[in-house]
């Protein structure tokens, strides 16, 4: 071990109070630093698993829809095989989904009672599995398979009954009746509605009341049969978010070429459906655009803001929402609020650490003059008597961040053994899965190493310009 | 007797100046001197003379203000602060008045520091300083810590850790000043059989007079100036003793 060092630790272990005192604050501090992060990371963790359940990089939408419309309710994006085609072709290495979606209430058994809400994601198996990931998050029965029933080749039935006065028209479905040798649609739910309801099982079937028709107060009821359970890990949205082919979903909604009869029964409404369609696959409410991963993860804001500019390049008349904006609509701008507070008060106290370790260091250089003085006259040169102060700047900082490290993972492990179990909506446990990034545990340690040794190395350079004569002079040896 | 023509250190009209609150003091005012191999030299002289700032430009703790100090026939006074530190730490060994053993370190941990700032092997400073500390009679003490040890134990373990690097000169600054006079006569004693046995030079400054005899060469310093050199003119020598010693009891009747 070099001389330095030796010293170093020396002087560490003279000052171990003291300096015990700094690194449990620094620790500390970094222990909310971790904390914060681990936190962020989950939340964007979870925005991003939420985000590709229903979308991914970006999705484009009718002008006339919001953010919240994606969850079900938009309307049909008029040429989406075309906007498609056209974002595929005219910017290199995107892909894209025609995706449909809808909204509506289920029902248990014959009985068809409404018992709760829920959003259905119409996915392609091929082109979408892989944006979500949900052949992979299965918990229980299986995946779309290629023997899967998904056209009937008909729609369901509607009754269209005309609104009096201003009020609007209304399409109802009217429960439904498989013909013989028809089979329910086949369907995925979230692990979660199945423990809210137990008989929303694999192999269940449910009676399915959408609103077919975005806005529209348009709705129709289709039969649909349990084939899988998934879990992305957030269990509110394994409640609310299901999936059904993207066909079944466009037979439902009528996405095609229709032929045969309505009929019309004055006085009561038009009775429409048990129509013959042909599925066409370029109708859908949004395209679903995913972009080549970055090279780095560093700035994801500012690659979700770019995806978005160059979409925008292309459909400059369409509405595109991106991985940024699903971000500000789940997480909210709270969370910013919150961490810039946080960064804020772990700042003001590493300043006030570095400045701890300054005075500690000045008033260490100032009793040990004079055994500097003697290092000196014995050949040390002045890099010699910087690096004794430096290291111990190092060290401290280096072990007060390892420290916050090893607490916060405590904390985290309390707080998921104790802390937070809620009761999230009826009976279902939320759980914080604090994720841990090497970016983060990197700052953990150079934060702290960069600080003290940073405020460590205006004493050091006092220590080493010392004079040895003036050094031996002044000052007393410490005893 | 001829002395060798190359001498170890020679100052050649080194001056000091100091600016004292706006008052310049010549703390040395064009000193020349030649110490050979083997010497034993004392700086007397009453204080405020200049003896230790003297010591200090030998020791290359401390740059003169004008002359120049050869050691070993180099110029010191055109080398880099990086080379001055490596001349201190190889060719110097210092003894302090106060010892200035490293409190936290063990006796012998303090012997082996300067062997350790030139990054020496640990193992072979350790055996040789434990040769030292028998030399010097401290051996017994080797695992204590410095601070546990009387005023002449740590000069004695101080005296040991100036050799470890076998310096071509050992200067030592009043290093009997804080001992009483049995600790300090068998301090002397050592310092007169280490230069005796390893012919290791030695130039040390004292006030005391007792002291200074255990000198072969003294040096007389008054004002900044070498007034007195056993070597130069040993009957003009005694003329300025006694005239110092004159001089110093009116002093401390003064006082």
């Amino acid at each position: 071990m070099g001389i330095s060092r030796r010293f170093a630790l020396g002087e560490l272990k003279d000052h171990k109070r003291i300096y015990a005192i700094i690194i449990i604050v620094i620790a500390l501090t970094m222990t909310s630093f971790m904390l914060e992060n681990a936190y962020i990371n989950y939340m964007m963790q979870v925005v991003d698993d939420t985000t590709k359940l229903v979308t991914s990089d970006a999705v484009i939408v009718d002008p006339s829809s919001n953010i919240r419309d994606l969850y079900g309710t938009e309307p049909e994006l008029k040429g989406a095989g075309e906007i498609a085609r056209r974002i595929e072709n005219g910017i290199s290495g995107y892909t894209t989904s025609i995706r449909v979606t809808a909204q509506g209430t289920y029902g248990l058994g014959s009985s068809g009672e409404a018992v709760d809400a829920c959003t259905i994601q119409g996915i392609d198996p091929e082109k979408d599995d892989e944006i979500s990931g949900i052949s992979s998050k299965i918990v229980d029965g299986r995946f779309f398979t290629e023997d899967d029933n998904i056209l009937r080749g008909h729609t369901p039935l509607y009754i269209e009954i005309e609104g009096p006065g201003n009020l609007p028209d209304f399409v109802y479905g009217t429960g439904e009746k498989l013909f013989e040798e028809e089979e329910p649609y086949p369907i995925i739910v979230g692990a979660t509605a199945s423990k809210i309801h137990p008989s929303v099982g694999i192999g269940k079937t449910l009676s399915l009341t959408l609103s077919v028709s975005g806005k529209k107060s348009s709705y129709a009821t289709v039969t649909v049969k349990v084939i899988g359970l998934y879990e992305s890990g957030t269990p509110t949205l394994d409640a609310l978010m299901w999936f059904m082919h993207a066909d079944s979903l466009r037979e439902i909604k009528r996405y095609g070429e229709i032929s045969g009869y309505d009929l019309t029964i004055p006085g009561i409404g038009t009775f429409r459906g048990y129509n013959a369609i042909t599925v066409d696959r370029d109708r859908g409410d949004a395209v679903i655009v995913r972009a080549p991963e970055p090279i780095h993860k560093l700035n994801p804001v500012g690659h979700s803001e770019e995806v978005r500019e160059k979409i925008e390049s292309v459909v400059p008349h369409l509405k595109v929402f991106s991985w940024h904006d699903f971000l500000i609509y789940i997480a909210g701008t709270m969370q910013d609020v919150v961490t810039i507070m946080l960064w804020g008060s772990i700042l003001v106290t590493l300043f006030l650490c570095a400045a701890a370790i300054k005075y500690v260091m000045d008033s260490i250089v100032m009793r040990k003059t004079r055994e500097i003085g003697s290092l000196k006259a014995f050949g040390a040169r002045d890099r010699t008597i910087f690096k004794i102060f430096l290291y111990q700047g190092m060290f401290i900082g280096f072990v007060a961040g390892i420290l916050g490290i090893l607490f916060s993972v405590v904390v985290m492990h309390l707080v998921n053994y104790y802390g937070i179990s809620v009761e999230f909506i009826a009976g279902t446990q939320l759980r914080v899965d604090f994720v841990v990034n090497w970016l983060t545990l990197l700052i953990a340690i150079l934060l702290p190493v960069g600080l003290s040794v940073l405020a460590a190395a205006i004493p050091a350079k006092k220590a080493s310009m010392l004079s040895p004569v003036e050094a031996l002079r002044k000052g007393e040896l410490s005893l | 007797m001829k002395k060798p023509e190359k001498p170890i250190i020679a100052l050649d009209n080194v001056s000091k100046k100091y600016n004292e609150y706006g008052v310049v003091v010549n703390a040395l005012d064009k000193v020349s001197l030649k110490i050979y191999p083997g010497e034993f030299v004392s700086i007397i002289g009453p204080s405020g003379s200049g003896k230790s700032t003297l010591l200090h430009n030998m020791g290359l703790l401390d740059r003169p203000t004008s002359g120049r100090v050869l050691i070993d026939n180099k110029d010191t006074s055109k080398i880099s602060g990086r080379e001055i530190a490596r001349f201190r730490g190889r060719k110097l060994g210092f003894v302090f008045q106060n010892y200035n053993l490293i409190p936290r370190l063990t006796v012998l941990e303090n012997v082996v520091l300067p062997g350790l700032i030139i990054q020496k092997k640990q193992s072979t400073l350790e055996k040789k300083a434990r040769v030292l500390l028998k030399e010097v009679g401290i051996l017994h003490r080797v695992d204590h810590k410095g601070i546990h040890l009387s005023g002449g134990e740590q000069q004695r373990v101080a005296i040991a850790r100036s050799l470890i690097n076998d310096p071509v000169l050992v200067l030592a600054d009043e290093p009997t000043g804080a001992l009483d006079s049995d600790s300090s006569q068998e301090i002397m004693e050592i310092l007169v059989n280490i230069n005796k046995k390893r012919g290791a030079t030695t130039v040390f400054v004292s006030h005391d007079m007792s002291i200074a005899g255990y000198a072969r060469r003294k040096i007389i310093l008054t004002d900044g100036k070498i007034v007195g050199d056993t070597n130069r003119n040993s009957d003009d020598f005694n003329r300025v003793l006694k005239q110092i010693e004159k001089k110093t009891r009116r002093d401390d009747h003064g006082h």
